[in-house]
């Protein structure tokens, strides 16, 4: 499977420059988590990924060829805002909408019967969809970006409007997909949700890239800091170098460190000043990246 | 919100390498058109609505039909005095008109005449009053019986006068009779084609109006829906717009041949059969430029659903294209000379009233050949303009776009 790489892109809207410059990596075989603001520019730019926009100015690749309309065609695309025929029955409507990505009606049918099992809407194929709830229309649309096998996902704010259960199993549904070795973008404004699926992670804002790469990636990139709790006063740290002190409140120090092995000498002297209940490494969460690259 | 409950990992529908390929790769347009067909075909509404309407151009040309065939009788009572003028009433009646057979009853007296006509045994009363003969009915004397017997009463008169007076009747009325005849066709048959033409015209506007909005609001449902999104994803927004005119027009041109066959058929057992031969040709020629009229308005009715963002504007974005078919409408029906000439040429006004002419006859056999030719070509440049104004207005979905923004938005 190909990758999908934009270099460049950029759209303006009148004088907002909505996307500007922006060069990212989605590779296959990996969900990849799309982060940033509202206003960020994430759906201009997926929407300039899939040609819904054109863009002012820079490329779209797939692999290391521009990125064709027919590649396109096999793509699973859910857009910001959900739509679909609101009199058209379910199953007759993602057949149309399997043909229009190259399947056969007979192959539709099929992936459609199959793909609304799996999503536990096989009792609703004959209805309109405007009778359907609000998450089961949301359902829907994913079985339209994922029932003709697609070479690429590109989504949209797929988890908004899902209950915990259903985040669950679509989550479950993405992974599949990605092991596979389909290359999966998808936007959320759910940080702790992105952390714990996604495998790297593109940082938007004000229409640029602050950040891209694996999580593991990222927080490597940042400060590398450590609690220290200990029985006394911990208020001495202030003088060790090669550390910079963080936070101090009584017995506990948020460590920050600025030569490596420095965090040795803490230790040592810690010990020796008395018992010390907790020495570790703080893995920053997610929120914490996120609010420092944006920043 | 009902409850997600199969969190295991689906194994069986995930990412077959290679999609099977169907027709809908070579010709999206296809099936972008047969989901239109389907969809209208799927709709109550629509096939109630020409259910009756069909049955209503039945109705109409049965009644016609009956109308025309029905012969009506009518009793007509006399004393022995006025017996002889009956008579004659009832014998000339199917010779002055086809539909009418008048049977005499006779009466004793004028007192018995009238209570045959009281007591409905008669429709009428023929006598005389002062010397001049009267038609009596009980309420209301029926206008053909009227006609017939003031005919015979007059002609009867007439000779009896002429014979007292030493001549005859026809010395008497030589020259008299002024009769009337047109240099081409025939009288009868130029008001049937006129008629004929009145309700094509009305056929184009009305199948113009209905599918071109039911065409405009399946636009913007697509927009208002976002639905289009994902299709312009998978194929070329004119491939969409090529599909949604074609299935529409198929749709339109379809009824109104259904229509137009069963008028046809009902025609045959009208007394303006003998016409239809005559107008076959002009019939031909309507459905051919109705076609690529249909697809130039077809067209802009698209635009028109594009620059709206809710299905409430587009009342408002198609103004210009209802006020444009109301006009072709009127100038069909009241332009003639040297306007209808050159307007027969100007499309899309062409598509009616070139028809139009070749059914008057005034048009030379080139002429719808020429007109057709520029129909064609217009046609050709309004589907070229409304793709550009249907491909840059249908993602944009703040508001309403004039024609201006829509021409220049950037895609």
């Amino acid at each position: 499977m190909a990758q999908i790489e934009t270099r460049g892109l950029t759209r303006t809207f009148g004088e907002v420059r909505a996307v500007d410059g922006v060069d990212l990596v989605v590779r296959p075989g990996g969900l990849t988590g799309f982060v940033g603001g509202n206003g960020a520019g994430k759906t201009t730019t997926m929407r300039m990924v899939m040609g819904v926009l054109r863009p002012d100015a820079g490329e779209v690749l797939w692999g290391d060829r521009p990125m064709t309309a027919a590649d396109r065609q096999k793509f699973g695309y859910m857009p910001e805002e959900r739509g679909l025929y609101p009199k058209q029955k379910v199953a007759d409507q993602l057949t149309y909408l399997g043909q229009l990505s190259g399947m056969s009606a007979s192959a539709a049918r099929v992936a459609v019967a199959e793909h609304l099992e799996l999503f536990t809407l096989g009792d609703r194929a004959g209805e309109r969809v405007e009778a359907l709830s609000l998450g089961n229309q949301q359902r829907v649309q994913i079985i339209a970006a994922l029932m003709h096998g697609p070479t690429a996902l590109i989504l949209d704010e797929p988890f908004s409007g899902l209950d915990p259960s259903a985040v669950d199993s679509m989550a479950d549904v993405l992974r599949e997909r990605a092991a596979s070795g389909v290359p999966v973008l998808f936007s959320s404004h759910q940080l702790d949700l992105v952390e714990r699926l996604c495998d790297s992670l593109i940082v938007l804002a004000r229409g640029q890239v602050v950040a891209q790469g694996t999580v593991e990636a990222l927080r490597a990139g940042g400060p590398t800091r450590f609690r220290l709790v200990t029985e006394g006063d911990v208020g001495w740290v202030r003088d060790v170098r090669g550390i910079h002190v963080h936070d101090v409140d009584g017995g506990t120090a948020l460590l920050e460190l600025v030569d490596t092995g420095a965090e040795q000498a803490v230790l040592r002297s810690a010990v020796e000043r008395g018992p010390v209940h907790e020495f570790a490494p703080v893995v920053p969460p997610l929120s914490e990246i996120y609010r420092e690259v944006t920043a | 919100m009902s409850t997600q409950t199969t969190p295991t990992a689906p194994s069986t529908p995930s990412a077959p390498s290679t999609p099977p390929t169907g027709d809908g790769l070579r010709h999206p347009w296809l099936l972008v058109a047969r989901r239109e067909v389907a969809t209208k075909l799927a709709d109550r509404t629509f096939l109630i609505g020409t259910l009756l309407t069909l049955a209503m151009i039945l109705g109409f040309v049965i009644v016609q039909a009956v109308l025309s065939e029905r012969t009506q009788t009518y009793e007509l009572v006399a004393t022995a005095s006025a017996a002889p003028m009956a008579d004659a009433v009832a014998q000339q009646a199917p010779t002055l008109d086809d539909d009418l057979v008048v049977n005499v009853v006779p009466a004793a007296d004028d007192a018995a005449a009238e209570a045959a006509l009281l007591d409905d045994e008669a429709d009428a009363w023929l006598t005389t009053r002062d010397g001049s003969w009267v038609l009596i009915a009980r309420d209301e004397v029926p206008s053909d019986l009227e006609a017939v017997t003031s005919t015979v009463v007059r002609d009867t008169v007439l000779a009896e006068n002429a014979t007292a007076a030493g001549t005859s009747v026809v010395d008497l009325t030589t020259g008299t009779t002024l009769e009337s005849d047109v240099l081409v066709g025939n009288a009868d048959q130029r008001a049937f084609a006129q008629g004929m033409a009145f309700a094509l015209a009305f056929l184009f506007y009305l199948a113009s109006i209905v599918f071109g909005t039911t065409l405009a609001n399946s636009v913007v449902e697509e927009k208002q829906s976002r639905i289009v999104e994902i299709i312009a994803t998978k194929i070329p927004v004119r491939q969409l717009l090529a599909g949604k005119v074609a299935g529409n027009t198929a749709i339109a041109v379809v009824q109104m041949a259904l229509y137009a066959a069963i008028g046809l058929v009902g025609l045959r057992f009208t007394e303006y059969s003998s016409f239809l031969p005559s107008i076959g040709g002009a019939l031909g020629w309507f459905l051919v430029f109705f076609l690529v009229g249909f697809l130039l308005i077809a067209c802009l009715w698209a635009v028109a659903g594009a620059l709206a963002s809710r299905t409430e504007d587009v009342q408002s974005t198609a103004t210009p294209v209802t006020m444009l078919l109301l006009a072709i409408f009127f100038g069909s029906m009241f332009l003639d000379g040297t306007a209808q000439t050159v307007l027969s040429y100007v499309p899309p006004a062409s598509a009616v009233l070139m028809p139009q002419r070749i059914l008057d006859g005034t048009a030379l056999w080139w002429e719808p050949v020429v007109a057709l030719a520029i129909l064609v070509v217009a046609a050709g440049a309004v589907v070229l303009v409304a793709e550009r104004l249907y491909r840059r207005s249908l993602l944009q979905t703040q508001g309403r776009l004039s024609m201006r923004q829509a021409w220049s938005a950037p895609e």
